[in-house]
């Protein structure tokens, strides 16, 4: 079997799975959770992308995320516009936003790239929470950014009036679908001659350099499609969640969509899905402990790095390897 | 006038403070390209030690101070044999060092958290009294910061200039292979840096929570601070952070008298963003040539 076609058997089991799922277990709680880990896996997915396979060491995703999700919630607040198209525009936006980072970026290299996007993270997240002064004064006062509170009332994209009391299995789907989608978009890329060139410039600069594959473009390239579904699932994000504060930016955050990466296998496909998934769980289990969520996460981290450089998706291939 | 003196004085202190924090992590990225994401950690662990020395075990603080340093340069040392050490055997060594030291980072600050509770603790390490120069009232407090780091430098530099242990430590972030082909035991010199950078950072963050507070989450801000000094200097140029450290103290002061205290530090970002896509090697960093 080839590898694209086991790819996409993977990808309709389990969209099959989680098709089923809200008829198998109609519980709100499992279902709204299910939607939160569709928007993580979403941006894990494009994240993956930048990091395993262009081999860039940027930690500016959730910064774009937070860009598509404050995007959408500012079209709708001050402008009033219909949240789908400003969904749609805000993956655009975030775009743009991605591609100058991936600009300022060009002529860093390993660790000088992670701090500048962890800089570019911190600048916007100052500057939202520390902006008192108030733009608006309609129901209340409210900074351009919406300050520490963040900002609410920004419309809906009608699923909730569409379907009263089930909406959260509207969005259900809806996350599912953009998942979808932004999975088929990374096999695409990373299967495709994109993914290729990324390859080869991650692993051989001066080669694939000196065999006329551009660095500049390929790096903005990478940047631009890993952008475009992580401004989506932000706006999605906002409209789910009815409202976006700082604490999108905030450290654990980040630390748990990058241990979903480390745990489930950098560079791979399947494996940042599957550490998703695997680190949701593990957080509903540990609900109890959540004192210690932080501490746990932190480890998993640090052992899997240490321990398991390939993550599971690594450990799953060595097995099978071993079998055959 | 005054207004000058203010903002040099504060400059001074605030320069002296990331300094120390910034030598240790300029030293470790020197000599073994790590960029310690648990700096901050540590920094703030040892603010804690020295207060709790000082409160619960109402002991001297001279010996608080020498407690944390000791208590962060075994940290450091426990980071270099459980991640370090396996990390450097592995391929990608620079990539997986820092995810491993976020994890590390995160599971110190979350335990301080559990130990010490999330609310702002003052240093009980202080001095009272104040200095008048002009019109300006400087209080001792920063004469002191400003002291102790005068001296942890000097001590740094007779170390790495003066003693053979620094002279292997200047070798192996020169070039790695040719150090240990004339013997140095590059193991022993990570060790060392690693534990040194504990220790210095210690010192550091009893200095800083000194004139702030100490809360577990203390130690993000001087460690990116530090990271910053360390990009405009140069990664692992230890004498370019100094005066990269002291240069952004001072202007820290400027803008937060100019600009106010809330956007200094968007500013500073802002700088250091500037800076990185000008000079990608920092300010006294030279061109790296990268080999095929």
């Amino acid at each position: 079997m080839t590898s694209i076609r086991r790819d996409v058997l993977i990808g309709l089991v389990c969209l099959a799975l989680a098709i089923a799922l809200p008829v198998a277990m109609p519980g709100r709680y499992v279902i709204t959770q299910s939607t939160l880990f569709f928007i993580w896996a979403i941006v894990v997915v494009q994240w993956n992308l930048v990091l395993g396979i262009g081999g860039i060491f940027s930690l500016a995703q959730m910064a774009l995320f937070a860009t598509g999700a404050y995007a959408a919630a500012m079209l709708g607040f001050y402008w009033k516009v219909p949240m789908l198209a400003a969904i749609l525009m805000a993956g655009v936006i975030t775009v743009a936003v991605g591609m100058l980072i991936g600009l300022a970026c060009l002529r860093l290299r390993g660790p000088y790239v992670a701090l500048l996007t962890l800089a570019i993270a911190q600048v916007m997240y100052v500057l939202i929470v520390n902006d008192t002064d108030c733009f608006t004064t309609a129901g209340g006062c409210m900074p351009l950014f919406g300050g520490v509170r963040g900002i609410g009332q920004f419309g809906d994209i009608g699923l909730r009036a569409l379907f009263p009391s089930k909406w959260y299995i509207a969005h259900y789907y809806v996350g599912l679908a953009l998942l979808a989608v932004a999975v088929t978009i990374s096999i695409v890329v990373i299967r495709g001659p994109l993914g290729l060139a990324f390859r080869a410039l991650r692993d051989n600069p001066g080669y694939a350099m000196s065999r006329g594959i551009s660095r500049f473009k390929y790096q903005l390239w990478i940047f631009a499609v890993s952008a475009f579904f992580t401004g989506i699932a932000g706006g999605f994000y906002a409209v789910h969640f009815r409202v976006v504060g700082p604490t999108v930016f905030s450290f654990s955050t980040l630390l748990f969509l990058i241990a979903m990466i480390v745990v489930g296998g950098l560079g791979s496909i399947w494996g940042p899905l599957l550490g998703a998934a695997v680190l949701m769980l593990a957080d509903e289990g540990m609900r109890e402990l959540s004192d210690y969520r932080n501490i746990g996460l932190g480890l998993l981290l640090a052992v899997f790095v240490i321990a398991w450089p390939n993550g599971l998706n690594g450990w799953l291939q060595r097995s099978r390897a071993s079998r055959n | 006038m005054d207004v000058l003196i203010q903002i040099v004085a504060s400059g001074l202190t605030l320069g002296a403070m990331y300094a120390v924090a910034t030598i240790g992590l300029s030293l470790v990225y020197g000599s073994l390209n790590m960029l310690n994401m648990a700096h901050g950690a540590i920094l703030t662990l040892g603010g804690y030690i020295c207060y709790a020395v000082i409160v619960h075990a109402g002991l001297n603080p001279a010996l608080a101070l020498l407690a944390a340093a000791f208590v962060c340069a075994l940290v450091g040392l426990l980071i270099y044999f459980s991640a370090a050490l396996p990390l450097l055997r592995a391929e990608n060594f620079e990539t997986n060092i820092f995810i491993a030291t976020i994890g590390i980072g995160s599971v110190i600050e979350n335990l301080m958290l559990k130990g010490f509770g999330p609310y702002p603790i003052p240093q009980p390490l202080a001095v009272g009294g104040q200095v008048v120069i002009g019109n300006v009232h400087i209080p001792l407090q920063n004469v002191f910061i400003l002291g102790v780091a005068i001296v942890l430098m000097v001590g740094v530099a007779i170390l790495l200039q003066r003693t053979s242990a620094g002279r292997a430590i200047r070798a192996t972030s020169m070039n790695r292979e040719a150090a240990q082909l004339m013997g140095v035991r590059v193991g022993r010199v990570y060790a060392q840096v690693l534990a040194l950078s504990g220790a210095l950072a210690a010192v550091s963050g009893i200095m800083i929570s000194s004139i702030a507070t100490l809360t577990p989450v203390m130690g993000g801000d001087p460690m990116l601070k530090a990271f910053i000094i360390c990009v405009v200097a140069g990664l692992g140029n230890v004498y370019g952070a100094v005066i990269a450290a002291i240069a952004l103290g001072l202007l820290e002061a400027a803008t937060q008298y100019v600009l106010g205290v809330r956007w200094s530090f968007a500013t500073l970002l802002l700088l250091v963003i500037l800076v990185l896509i000008w000079r990608p090697y920092g300010l006294f960093g030279k061109q790296q040539v990268v080999r095929l």
